[in-house]
């Protein structure tokens, strides 16, 4: 099962347009916080806040509208967001707490709520958990290389960057459009990323993606029992707009392909740790 | 003929201890010694050469009942010696998080109580673990009162048990307007609850000031009046909080503080001749077996005036406060007497605490060696502890624990008690025997003299 568990996968984008204006995709990630949020369900969330730097993100606790629409659009580098799950509920005093994350966050997530190892009083104050599909990341200082270097374009200018059909897009303020192969791309991908064996946050309540809609549109996977009553009372609230899954181009098929894709190439990558990398003797394989 | 009688390992404490008793023809005590044997774990020794902010780290995992007095006299031992001043928010934050824990302690403690004590009006003993009624509400009560301490102790101080926030010059964080508005809900949860304890608590220890026996391994054990009394001082050095060497008036004197070996304190080599197989449970140590507190006991003796103290929250109602009751029970209410303050002062800091405000001082100065102390008024009593810290690096430390304080005073007040209710004196003292055992010992010249025992 490449995609994981899950109730229900639909095309979705937020009915609200200033969330829209700033969101990566169909705001999804977003619009469930601002909603959950009115509604009581969260207290807060810790989000990739942004940072000193332009595109570094810096965990952060968001306890207001303003706070999320400050920590919308993807920044393509490593934001950890678990580092403040257990201070998110002491200094912070929350009580009902929203993540959002990449899979292996939302793995972490799921590890600590089961095993609380240094975790007193963390696991049953998770509310909501939301995972975003990933490929794969980059430390941050790839992404000065690939923007400043490869896209010949200064980091403080790009209003937005993205990976999809195939390339690494660069947007700047004023309006160019910069595109790298992906090829050129791989080297400077964050090494641990290739024994990853999740694309679409399997372990979340709520995933969600750019691939498989249209630009503007998001992949919901609604996979909890949680994530499916928090998913009917925004849906009862008029916080989204949806299509069927069925009815958009290029559909689930391509989220299929995709995440099979990572799937197997990083299999093949944690098979050879056993043989190929040393002489006589095994890398470490964390799944074992 | 005294004879003597030995339980070990004594129960409903922390940590490891036993009772040696010298005893007449009637059981009563002559002379007592209870002493920790725990081992030693060398803290202070291994606290050399390291830094200044892993110290109170590792002096926090001493006991995880009172983490807070180990980290926050630690802490403050350092920033006396370097002469840190924190801001007045983190003291704040630093006065919530010493008080829930004393909450959340002595809540515990009368957990341990509560199984040497009647029901008012029956000769039936407490049995906390009891489902039945009024016993049930009582446990209750106890742990929705632990509850409130912890959950305070963790808000303010990132943990419950070994905080992480209180840092050298202040705290890591200070709180959110949403965190603070929890602590003050918690606060006043807890309050009518804390009112209603002490009551009760203290209504079932007078009851056990009336009554002329109690029933220990089925037998009935006269209660002497003066069950637990000794004429020993006390010394406290803060009605809640504590005192430090940066204090202009502070509440402890270093020059009356001495310390003697073991040996010069506790009995020589006995062998036990009194032997009881009904003490509850498992009885008493066997005849023949041979006892030598002057080699077995784990910590030092301090004295202050050249004395054994009593420390604790008898020891700070007496300084403080003009109480003056004594004995065992005597200190047991004083411990009760303890809960109400705990609360109106962590709702008081609550509303004085500015959310917005710096918690950690501008500049941290890393020491010139010069020796500072701290003293923290643990649940248990005046936990002192003393700092060099020389360019950052700890280059000597030393705690003064409360249990430490209380052994050898404790042991004159077994004086005159049937030896069956030693257990129930020793227990008023809410002994931490892990807290006692970390030795240095100094002689008179405040020489090193047991040194040689950690190398
Ligand atoms: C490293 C990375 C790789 C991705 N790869 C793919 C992919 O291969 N295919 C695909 O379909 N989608 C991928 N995504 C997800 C996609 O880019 C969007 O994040 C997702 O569709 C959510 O968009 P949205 O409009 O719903 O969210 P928005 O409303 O724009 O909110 C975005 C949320 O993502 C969080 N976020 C941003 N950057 C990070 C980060 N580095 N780490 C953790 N959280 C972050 C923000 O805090 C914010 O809450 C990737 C995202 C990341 C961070
Ligand atoms: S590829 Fe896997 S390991 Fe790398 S950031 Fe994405 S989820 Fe994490």
């Amino acid at each position: 099962m490449v995609l994981g568990n899950y109730k229900q996968v639909i095309a979705a984008r937020s009915t609200d347009a200033e969330i829209l204006r700033g969101s990566q995709d169909g705001g999804i990630v977003t619009q469930l916080f601002a909603y959950a949020l009115d509604a009581g369900i969260i207290d807060g969330a810790i989000v990739a806040g942004p940072s000193d730097e332009p595109f570094k993100p810096e965990p952060m606790v968001a306890t207001t509208r303003e706070e999320l629409l400050a920590s919308r659009g993807t920044r393509y580098s490593i934001s950890p967001n678990m580092s403040l799950i257990k201070e998110v509920t002491r200094s912070y005093g929350l009580d009902k707490v929203g993540v959002v994350g990449t899979p292996c966050q939302i793995q972490a997530l799921r590890k600590g709520q089961l095993y609380p190892v240094g975790l007193r009083d963390v696991p049953d104050k998770i509310a909501l958990a939301i995972g975003i599909f990933c490929m794969e990341n980059f430390p941050y200082q790839s992404i000065i290389q690939l923007v400043e270097d490869h896209g010949a374009t200064a980091l403080e200018n790009v209003s937005k960057l993205d990976i999809g059909k195939g390339k690494f897009w660069i947007y700047t303020e004023r309006g160019a459009t910069v595109q790298i192969p992906l090829k050129v791309t791989h080297k400077y991908e964050q090494p641990g990323c290739h024994v990853c064996l999740d694309y679409v946050s399997n372990l979340a309540d709520i995933s969600t993606g750019s691939v498989g809609t249209p630009d503007g549109w998001s992949t919901v996977f609604v996979r909890s029992a949680n994530g499916d009553d928090i998913w009917a009372k925004a849906i009862a609230a008029g916080a989204f707009e949806t299509k069927p899954i069925d009815s958009v181009k290029p559909g689930i098929e391509l989220v299929t392909k995709l995440a099979t894709e990572k799937i197997t190439k990083n299999q093949q990558y944690i098979e050879d740790r056993k043989t190929k990398f040393t002489v006589g003797k095994e890398l470490r394989n964390p799944y074992i | 003929m005294s004879k003597v009688v030995e339980i070990s390992p004594t129960t409903r404490h922390e940590g490891h201890s036993k009772l040696v008793l010298k005893v007449n023809d009637d059981g009563i005590v002559e002379r007592g010694d209870w002493l920790s044997i725990t081992p030693v774990r060398g803290i202070e020794k291994l606290a050399i050469g390291k830094t200044m902010e892993q110290v109170p780290k590792i002096a926090s995992r001493v006991c995880g009942i009172c983490p807070i007095a180990h980290t926050l006299a630690a802490t403050e031992a350092m920033e006396a010696s370097i002469g840190c001043e924190i801001p007045e928010d983190a003291y704040l934050l630093r006065m919530m998080l010493q008080c829930a824990n004393r909450i959340h302690s002595h809540a515990l403690h009368n957990i341990l109580t509560l199984p040497d004590m009647y029901l008012p009006g029956t000769d039936s003993k407490i049995n906390p673990f009891t489902p039945e009624e009024p016993v049930r509400s009582v446990a209750k009560r106890i742990q929705t009162l632990r509850m409130v301490g912890q959950t305070i102790g963790e808000i303010v101080g990132g943990e419950a048990i070994h905080p992480s926030n209180p840092r050298v010059g202040g705290m890591y964080k200070n709180l959110t307007p949403r965190a603070r508005a929890k602590v003050l809900d918690l606060a006043k949860m807890g309050l009518p609850l804390a009112r209603e304890h002490m009551e009760f608590m203290i209504a079932i220890l007078r009851n056990y000031q009336k009554r002329d026996w109690a029933e220990v391994g089925g037998k009935e054990i006269p209660i002497p009046k003066d069950l637990g009394y000794h004429n020993q001082g006390y010394m406290a050095a803060d009605p809640v909080y504590g005192s430090s060497s940066l204090d202009e008036i502070p509440g402890w004197f270093p020059e009356r503080w001495t310390e003697v070996r073991p040996w010069d304190w506790y009995m020589g080599e006995e062998e036990i001749t009194l032997e009881d197989p009904s003490y509850p449970v498992g009885g008493t140590t066997k005849a023949g077996t041979k006892a030598w507190p002057q080699m077995e006991a784990c910590t030092g003796v301090p004295l202050y005036d050249g004395q054994p103290v009593e420390v604790g929250p008898r020891a700070r109602l007496v300084q403080f406060k003009n109480y003056d009751e004594k004995g065992a029970i005597g200190l047991q209410i004083a411990r009760q007497m303890e809960y109400m303050d705990c609360f109106y002062k962590i709702i008081e800091a609550a509303d004085a605490l500015d959310c917005s405000a710096p918690v950690i001082a501008d500049e941290i100065p890393q020491g010139d060696g010069s020796i500072g102390w701290a003293a923290n008024e643990a649940p248990r009593g005046c936990d002192v502890h003393l700092a060099k810290v020389r360019n950052g690096k700890v280059e000597y430390f030393s705690m003064l624990v409360p249990t430490t304080w209380n052994f050898p005073t404790c042991s004159r007040a077994l004086v005159g008690a049937p030896w069956q209710l030693t257990e129930v004196i020793m227990r008023a003292y809410d002994p931490c025997v892990s807290c006692a055992t970390h030795m240095i010992v100094l002689d008179e010249d405040k020489r090193l003299v047991a040194e040689k025992l950690l190398e």
